[in-house]
């Protein structure tokens, strides 16, 4: 009894290890962090530079010399792969940021105020009636066609599946004896907002916002691959598809390899995602 | 059981209300002058302004949402700047291919997910299970142009089985035109599996350890008689719920699809009216887009409340 | 490779040769031809889009036209027209029997109330308006046109088939805003669906000219029933559609997609050159304001590297300083010393130095319509950033770019391609108004005594010295030539490979 009593409070250091004993976890969380050491480190990892063009080189196949092969400008694609993934990676990242930023916000106000309840559930509702990539679409054309725009975009897009997760915890939070105690007491809001209900809902943000930043990732791809998203000069694995588009039948190399980077990239998170939905919260691994 | 259906009916033209709104406001932000653009690199001022006065962008932004409400209260979503034909014309000649990808795709994202969501549940935890959960995340994982760009590149360009794009022509006949959707169709439904078959799966983990169920078993019922004839009818009303939704959401699989496999559907002319600037195809499609989520979800909502009285609000 | 320089050779034989040569041509069958996309408009006075003119120029027809020779050649006129002495009053006979769709006939009173809504609205007929002092009917066949001075471009103005001096009746030409697309051409509009086709179907009473066919102009035969026009603006999906053989004829293919269209259901057709693509630079504000700084990058582009990344292969472009090539009257190398195919790294630096640049980014405005605008981008941003240049690529979506080059304080260059247009005047650095605003009095100079000489021979001496003075200036960066890739079904023949495909004269063989 003793052994669970002190594992139960610190739950971070041991959350590591925990999710090293699930295999597909495991899997997931090592993927994931060599995927982002790779972008770090991607000057180590390759003698060139990612926008060096070199047109006597263009569509070379893929060879010891240029592992991955060549672009149409003489690029080399496994150079252009870890380059595209520090934008990639961050700007899904970011959009992990903001949708956290504005669904905590809302989930908050939400959750804790009776009277705000409704009309914010409802304006989640609404923005969760629009299609992601659709909402996405018209809101980077709203707003210009940018990396930082596509950012904002995204994270209006996924911050009211924040805000419900955030909603419902702290829905439940509220009624828990010591949240009331210190609302009896007379503690400011804020002060109850921060100290409790923030700190015991990090578990579902974590798992939420894991799952967001794999869909981001998609998300950001396919928004550059229909044109309206990142400036195409900017190597995204997303620009990289779209660019290596019309090379398909004669240089396949082009678009497999970033996508490829997508799949292996997003399939580690939702892997971790899944890993730490199961450790962190099992009641919600029932739900999708 | 009347009341709590009035209750969902506001709910629902609320969140209707709150989609018109944003809407709007998301429209009159994107920067840009549908004038400007339809009249051509060579436009004088005078012109522009003429036009606009035509298309009634001159109004205060106040007088512009009045006109637009009216309009939406009376079916009309405005006319397509870059057509020239109502928006409504112009999303419902291009209804079909949407209608028919969505359909296909949705049918094979359920025939394949049903049964492996019910085996996994019912073998749960065992190797089947676990590779089938992870083959789900690997279709999740896909990004669905990038798979499409790949299907056309195995399966029409190199085995020549399908036709690589298109939706067959002018006038092209029926068959004709289901035969290009296979392939999207396939792509879309594929992607689209993960969900359904992550909840089948659940809802059928849930029903599995219902009481009734294992009274079957103990009456000494024959298994498949317990999957399918008890937990799966059972089981059947979440799975059609995220069916009804993955219907829904799969117009954002389809603006995609229709893209890679140039389908002439509302997808394409969503994406096509975003690069044109056409702001009324913009807003009426994101409405009608939009409004289809909240009605299915209403609908759902209704059955919910029609089968099991006891729900409410 | 020898394939594509056979296809070439035998398109040129074509382009001379008449297709009256077959002896099969059959009447009817329809043809679906497969476009970049959905023209934004069917009335080609208000575009000078080339998809407009290509579709329209089956519907509607101009006074004059040109051959295969780019040589001016009467098309509603009956004859050339008759130029008073001092080159200001042209007196134009038309055609008798010529009828609209509409059934009404033609006459002098709707040719001058078209070339009124043209010097009105369409964008090259506002620019011949400052030269024009009044178009006037004789008769009922008879129009005169009155200039306030000798205007050389006027009758390839009136042959142009964008921003085209269309004949239209009266009462249509009288609004700016064209609702009913009544021609006289051999083809008139059938059903049209926005974003899916535009159907054109034989216009029964259509009057020929009786001459051979050749180029644009001579007899029109109308063997096709009807012509759809397919919006494909997917660049892979029109490659992927002329493979399978699923249009019988593919405009605008990535010259990459040569071989595999041979290798498909459809024949490649190349047209070599085809145009020119273009830099151009704004001359009214922001860095390129300085000539020295244009100078400075004219030196330090590599053209034939942007033209190898955006083309491929030789067999597609040619490194070509000239703004004609050879086997055009214009072709002169006057002033292309300042050309140099892999740049001249050392003469930048002397530039820079005797340049304000400080430092500030080049914007470069460019869209992926045209994937290998964007190509020579790249591979000129990676050469200005060598010379020490700092670089902005700005890519917008085609629509946008379209309007923002008409804003000077939006980008310092543009790019864009035109084909080699017959008449040199007309090309955009050309036009003082035109983006890019180019105006200086060496140009005003050169052209304006180019412009003003009615003599060809002439012409073509004054030319040289309007190249020269591009040269000189650096308004635009002319990068090479290059050639223009279609695909045709085996079935269609009698197609003269033109910048501007059209299809009357074209049949279906059994």
């Amino acid at each position: 009894m003793a052994a669970v009593a002190s594992s139960a409070p610190g739950k971070t250091p041991n959350l590591l290890i925990r999710l090293l004993g699930r295999p597909t976890a495991a899997i997931g969380l090592i993927v994931i962090t060599l995927v982002v050491l790779a972008a770090i480190f991607a000057p180590l990892l390759t003698p060139y530079n990612p926008a060096q063009l070199s047109i006597v080189n263009r569509l070379t196949a893929p060879n010891p010399e240029f592992w991955l092969g060549t672009d149409d400008l003489g690029r080399d694609i496994f150079t252009r792969v870890l380059y595209a993934g520090q934008t990639s990676l961050s700007v899904a990242f970011a959009v992990v940021i903001v949708a956290s930023i504005l669904g905590i916000l809302l989930g908050l106000v939400a959750g804790f105020f009776r009277k705000a309840d409704a009309p914010v559930s409802r304006v989640i509702d609404a923005m969760m009636s629009f299609p992601d990539i659709l909402l996405a679409i018209a809101l980077v054309a709203a707003l210009g066609a940018s990396a930082v725009n596509v950012v904002i975009a995204l994270g209006i897009v996924y911050a009211p599946r924040m805000a419900r997760v955030v909603r419902a915890s702290t829905l439940v939070i509220r009624e828990l004896p010591y949240v009331e105690a210190a609302r009896a007491l007379a503690v400011p809001t804020p002060v109850i907002l921060v100290r409790h209900v923030l700190r015991n809902i990090t578990s579902p943000l974590l798992v939420q916002g894991t799952f967001i930043f794999a869909q981001a990732i998609l998300a950001e791809a396919g928004l550059s691959f229909l044109g309206v998203g990142i400036s195409p000069d900017i190597p995204t694995w997303g620009t990289m598809i779209s660019g290596g588009r019309q090379f398909m039948n004669s240089a396949g190399w082009l678009l497999f390899y970033p996508g490829l980077a997508i799949v292996i990239t997003v399939l580690a998170l939702q892997l971790l995602g899944d890993g730490l939905r199961d450790l962190l919260d099992p009641r919600l691994a029932k739900d999708i | 059981m009347l009341r709590a259906a009035l209750n969902r009916l506001i709910g629902m033209l609320t969140v209707m209300a709150i989609v018109v709104t944003i809407v709007f406001i998301i429209v009159r932000v994107t920067p840009g002058d549908p004038a400007a653009v339809m009249l051509g690199p060579d436009a004088n001022a005078a012109d522009i302004q003429a036009l606009r006065q035509r298309l009634g962008l001159d109004g205060s932004i106040i007088q512009q949402f009045i006109s637009y409400i009216g309009g939406i209260l009376r079916g009309d979503l405005g006319q397509s700047i870059f057509l020239g034909q109502p928006v409504t014309t112009a999303l419902w000649m291009r209804a079909e291919p949407t209608f028919f990808l969505t359909i296909f795709s949705l049918s094979i994202a359920t025939i394949i997910a049903l049964p492996i969501g019910v085996a996994s549940a019912y073998w749960r935890g065992s190797v089947f299970d676990q590779v089938m959960t992870a083959v789900a995340m690997f279709a999740a994982s896909v990004p669905s142009f990038w798979l499409g760009l790949i299907f056309i590149q195995t399966f029409a360009v190199g085995l020549g089985w399908f036709p690589t794009s298109g939706y067959g022509g002018p006038y092209s006949s029926l068959g004709d035109r289901l035969y290009h959707l296979i392939l999207p169709a396939t792509t879309l439904g594929i992607v689209s599996s993960a969900l359904i078959m992550r909840f089948t799966r659940a809802s059928m983990l849930d029903v599995l350890n219902d009481d009734y169920v294992r009274t079957a078993r103990s009456k000494g019922m024959s298994e498949w008689r317990v999957v399918v004839r008890h937990a799966l009818k059972n089981a059947l009303i979440p799975i059609l719920t995220v069916v009804g939704l993955t219907a829904a959401l799969l117009i954002s699989g389809a603006i995609v699809t229709e893209t890679v496999f140039a389908l002439p559907g509302v997808g394409n002319l969503i994406v096509s009216a975003v690069l044109r600037r056409d702001y009324p195809v913009i807003q009426g499609a994101l409405l009608i887009v939009a409004g289809l989520y909240v009605l299915v979800n209403f609908l759902i909502d209704m059955l919910y409340l029609l089968v099991d009285p006891r729900v409410r609000y | 490779m020898k394939s594509i320089l056979k296809a070439a050779a035998i398109a040129a034989l074509a382009g001379i040769s008449l297709p009256n040569f077959a002896m099969a041509q059959t009447e009817g069958g329809a043809i679906d031809v497969a476009t970049i996309g959905e023209p934004p408009t069917l009335d080609p006075m208000t575009s000078t889009a080339d998809l407009v003119g290509i579709i329209t120029q089956h519907m509607f027809e101009t006074l004059y036209t040109f051959d295969a020779n780019w040589a001016v050649v009467p098309l509603l006129a009956a004859d050339m027209p008759e130029i008073s002495e001092d080159g200001t009053v042209y007196t134009i006979t038309l055609r008798d029997g010529v009828t609209f769709h509409d059934g009404s006939d033609m006459t002098a009173e709707d040719v001058v109330a078209s070339l009124e809504r043209w010097l009105r609205i369409a964008s090259r007929g506002m620019q011949t308006a400052e030269s024009v002092e009044s178009v006037e009917a004789v008769d009922d066949l008879t129009v005169e046109i009155t200039l306030n001075g000798p205007y050389a471009p006027l009758l390839a103005l009136l042959s142009l088939n964008n921003s085209a001096a269309i004949v239209i009746p009266s009462e249509i030409a009288s609004a700016d805003v064209m609702e009913d697309f009544i021609g006289t051409g051999p083809y008139q509009l059938g059903e049209r669906r926005p974003d899916q086709f535009t159907q054109l179907t034989r216009f029964e009473d259509y009057a020929s000219r009786d001459e051979e066919p050749n180029g644009y102009g001579g007899g029109r035969h109308q063997y096709l029933d009807e012509i759809r026009f397919v919006p494909v603006p997917d660049p892979n999906t029109r490659i992927e559609g002329a493979v399978a053989g699923q249009f019988d004829y593919v405009d605008s293919i990535a010259v990459e997609a040569y071989d595999r269209i041979a290798s498909g259901n459809t024949e490649p057709v190349m047209l070599a050159p085809f145009g020119w693509p273009v830099f151009v630079m704004n001359t009214s504000e922001g860095v390129n304001a300085d000539i020295n700084l244009r100078k400075a990058i004219q030196a330090a582009l590599a053209p034939q590297d942007m033209l190898l990344a955006a083309f491929g292969s030789e067999d597609f472009f040619s490194v070509d300083g000239a703004m004609y090539p050879e086997g055009y009257v214009w072709h002169t190398e006057a002033g292309t010393e300042p050309y140099k195919p892999m740049g001249d790294m050392e003469l930048v630096a002397q530039l820079l130095e005797e340049s304000d640049y400080d430092g500030s980014p080049i914007r470069i405005l460019t869209s992926r319509q045209y994937e290998f605008h964007y190509t020579m981008a790249q591979v000129a941003e990676a050469y200005l950033e060598a010379a020490g240049m700092d670089v902005q690529l700005d890519v917008v979506e085609w629509a946008t770019l379209t309007q923002q080059r008409t804003d000077p304080a939006a980008w310092d260059i543009y790019i864009t391609h035109s084909p080699f247009l017959p008449e040199p005047s007309l090309t955009g650095i050309m036009s003082d108004t035109s983006p890019g605003w180019w105006v200086s009095d060496a140009k005003h100079e050169a052209l304006g005594a180019f412009n003003a000489e009615a003599d060809p021979d002439a012409r073509v001496e004054l030319w040289a010295a309007v190249q020269e003075v591009v040269y000189e200036e650096v308004p635009a960066f002319k990068v090479g030539n290059f050639n223009a890739v279609a695909a045709q079904s085996p079935a269609l023949e009698g197609v003269t490979p033109a910048p501007w495909p059209y299809f009357w004269n074209a049949y279906l063989e059994e």
